[in-house]
């Protein structure tokens, strides 16, 4: 296959979206100059695995170890990238140096959003963040965990499971926001019969110097533990784009193909891309690899590739439950139960009130195909 | 070349099924199911695709 004037590609980050862009972009055929510029010295990895799998005490240390990569691009390790030419079509590094590109993908992703600038206040975004945490775990010392989302649950949950004393602070019930109240329900049911305190606030701060680090509640309550972890969202890492023109509040905004203009395409977490719900970031696994096919192949065929039509996939493991769901979250309202029921594994279902539908399984082994065709069965 | 797959650590998620149904599927238990084990150079870019998108890399070219 010709991929015409395509005769160089950067690709601007190297987690799971910018390699699968790489992939993608080899599959449609381009064959000539392939760069991947990744700002870790690591090699691609998966991060759902570092919360989950890598802080179990027993893991080998290799579930989040991706394939070495296929594409056979230039990898620049360790390299940030700190601007982007439009005019002349240059991505700038951190060491001085600046890629030209016919096509750029930008898959810079994002980082912790953090509630101090303390360094005894843990994030768990990165291999290395994961890494330290691991290493913390393994003197069982007391933790508190800010945030009540999926990664603060998972990340409190293998903290539990290594035998540590766990507070979870978290602004209204845990995982609500982000399931809805009957799933919501489930976990929390399931992390309190653990031994996982939680407490709810309006909000909270963390406070102090080095080494006597603490949580401030809206309350003015205080929680203090021997590692204090925060996970409260995410800052998409986009200031490298700056004065571009191509970012509105931190996002870049693409069509239906993830390009932003013809020779730019950008994907993962710090993509807003059109759905039927309206423009939405979805900064899920699944996600980024459904965006970074789609955009690597737009970048090559222009209107003749084929556009994004996504449908998310989430799951998460904590507290001794597997949920996988497919469809739009947070859910409103009990689920019809397909298989099982309350307490035990369940195929459950949910409608949405545009007919979208929801499937989700919950301690049930079930193929996500299943599940996909479940969420038209509810439509 | 061979696909490995490490049981125990297969999470039944499916991506690899969707990147490349014509070498693997997952049957009605949400077992894996290697359709083809032994790959052959056209399908090689199908089978790195699939080991790829595995989030707790249970799939190995060997």
């Amino acid at each position: 296959m010709s991929t015409g004037d395509v005769r160089r590609v950067v690709v601007v980050g190297n987690g799971i979206a910018g390699v699968t862009a790489a992939d993608t972009l080899r599959e449609a055929g381009f064959d000539g100059d392939l760069t991947v510029v990744g700002d870790e010295p690591h090699a691609a990895y998966s991060r759902p695995a570092l919360s989950k799998a890598l802080l179990r005490e027993g893991d080998d240390m290799t579930t989040h170890r991706l394939p070495p990569a296929g594409h056979g691009a230039q990898e620049l390790l360790g390299v940030r990238a700190t601007g982007l030419d439009l005019e002349r079509r240059l991505v700038h590094l951190d060491d001085g140096t600046a890629l030209p590109y016919d096509r750029v993908v930008l898959a810079t992703g994002s980082r912790a959003r953090r509630l101090s600038a303390l360094p005894d206040e843990l994030t768990l975004r990165g291999l290395d963040d994961a890494l330290l945490l691991r290493s913390r775990l393994a003197d069982h010392p007391s933790v508190v965990v800010v945030g009540g989302g999926p990664l603060g649950m998972e990340i409190a949950s293998g903290c539990l499971s290594g035998g540590c004393r766990v507070t979870l602070v978290s602004q209204g019930a845990p995982l609500s926001r982000q399931l809805g109240p009957y799933l919501a329900g489930v976990f929390l049911e399931a992390a309190l019969g653990q031994g996982l305190t939680v407490v709810e606030t309006a909000s909270a701060r963390i406070e102090g110097a080095e080494g006597t680090t603490r949580v401030v509640l809206d309350d003015g309550m205080v929680l203090e533990a021997e590692t204090i972890l925060s996970a409260v969202g995410d800052v998409p890492n986009t200031e490298w784009l700056g004065d571009t023109g191509l970012t509105a509040g931190g996002l870049v905004s693409v069509d239906s193909r993830c390009l932003v203009r013809p020779e730019i395409a950008a994907v993962g977490d710090l993509a807003i891309f059109p759905t039927s719900r309206g423009p939405r970031r979805i900064p899920l696994w699944s996600s980024a690899i459904e965006q970074a096919k789609v955009a690597a192949r737009a970048l090559l065929l222009g209107e003749q590739a084929p556009p994004l039509e996504f449908q998310p996939y989430f799951w998460t493991e904590q507290f001794g439950l597997s949920l996988k769901a497919v469809g739009d979250l947070p859910l409103e309202g009990e689920p019809e139960y397909v298989d099982g029921g309350p307490g035990g594994p369940a195929l459950m279902r949910w409608t949405h009130a545009d007919g979208t539908g929801v499937a989700a399984a919950l301690n049930h082994r079930t193929p996500i195909p299943r599940l996909r065709r479940m969420t038209r069965a509810a439509a | 070349m061979r696909i490995d797959l490490d049981r125990p650590r297969c999470e039944g998620h499916g991506l690899c099924e969707e990147a490349a149904p014509q070498l693997m599927h997952l049957d009605d238990e949400g077992e894996l199911v290697l359709d083809q084990e032994e790959v052959g150079e056209a399908d090689a870019a199908l089978a790195q695709a699939a080991v790829r998108v595995c989030p707790v890399a249970a799939l190995r070219i060997a």
